[in-house]
């Protein structure tokens, strides 16, 4: 009997005090389509219990590393597991398992090395406030400074690689400057990207949990010791 | 010798004192110290030394070229400070992210 067709492809849900109900939510939408599924919880304050199912899998950081530092340590989860694709997808209810297929398509056909979900390009689709705009764009710019790469979307969170793209990417910004940090690393390993259109969806919860005008500030300064550091 | 000068001297006596007692092992840190520490000794017995190196260099007073150069050096000590903290943190990170593959549950098994 062959394999389901998504069993080599493992989905990386990096998760940090998130509510029961929508991570469950996201959950229950990606093991219908038969992916693996690799939680890492962040150092969240109450203990994360999974819906029994043999495709899931749960690691555990002891504390609070950052969102970056969670996606390291699933990646290399992953590969480890025998990986031949892998997704990065937040748990908080933004992304639309829909928009797989799409992403690992041009895995698949072998034309490019990692896809990033691009909710600005041509058929994307967002619901992103007038001031959130504003701050993607300014991040746009920060990224093409940083990289070199002048990308629709400067911070979004769904993204599809193979498995060797994946053991090129080691991601050493912990929190969230490590979407510049991979753009840099892709640049720097000479990989093949694509932006592939998908949607972002903001709900009141999303919004709440993303990233603020001070945290951007943040990322800025990361940016600049990352630079200063490497 | 007046007071301000007295309580300075022994000010810079104690910390001498401690990062002798700290960083005996390495002969540069002592060098390095012990001119720091004769530097500081001598400008604050004849603080007109300051006055006429600041004048040299095209600064008013001697006080204001000590001001200047302190802010650089702390810049310096901050950021190889940031330096050692980020590798601290990544230290840290790789730990953590060990323990957690190691103890990796599927939830099947619960």
């Amino acid at each position: 009997m062959l394999p389901p067709p998504n069993d080599n492809t493992f989905i990386i849900l990096p998760a940090y005090n998130e509510k029961k109900e929508v991570l469950e939510q996201t959950l229950s939408s990606l093991i219908n389509q038969l992916y693996h599924i690799v939680v890492v919880d962040d150092g969240s304050s109450g203990k994360i219990i999974l819906p029994g199912n043999s495709r899931v899998y749960l690691l555990r950081h002891r504390v609070n590393l950052g969102q970056g530092a969670a996606l390291q340590t699933g990646i290399r989860y992953a590969l480890q597991k025998g990986a031949s694709y892998i997704i990065t997808f937040d748990s908080d209810g933004q992304h639309n398992p829909g928009d797989l297929p799409a992403l690992l398509a041009p895995l698949q056909k072998e034309e490019v090395d990692i896809t990033l979900g691009s909710r600005f390009i041509k058929k994307g689709s967002h619901n992103a406030s007038a001031g959130r705009r504003i701050l993607l764009k300014a991040g746009r710019v920060v990224n093409y400074i940083f990289t070199g790469l002048y990308l629709s979307d400067a911070h979004n969170g769904l993204r599809a690689m193979t498995r060797s793209a994946a053991e090129k990417i080691m991601i050493t910004e912990n929190r969230m400057a490590h979407a510049t940090e991979i753009l840099l690393l892709i640049k720097r390993s000479k990989l093949k990207f694509k932006e592939v259109p998908v949607t972002v969806l903001y709900t009141d919860y999303s919004k709440k949990k993303g990233q603020s005008v001070f945290n951007s500030i943040r990322i800025f300064f990361d940016l600049i010791l990352h630079k200063l550091f490497q | 010798m007046n007071g301000i000068k007295i309580l300075l001297i022994t000010g810079v006596a104690f910390i001498a004192v401690y990062f002798f007692i700290r960083l005996r092992n390495s002969l540069f840190d002592i060098l390095l110290l012990l001119t720091l520490i004769g530097a500081a000794i001598i400008f604050i017995l004849f603080p007109e030394t300051t006055n006429n190196l600041a004048h040299k260099l095209g600064v008013g007073r001697g006080a204001d070229l000590v001001f200047y150069t302190s802010i650089l050096i702390f810049w310096f000590v901050i950021l190889k400070l940031y330096a050692r903290i980020r590798k601290l943190e990544q230290t840290i990170t790789l730990l953590v992210r060990k323990n957690a593959i190691e103890e990796a549950e599927n939830s099947a098994h619960e």
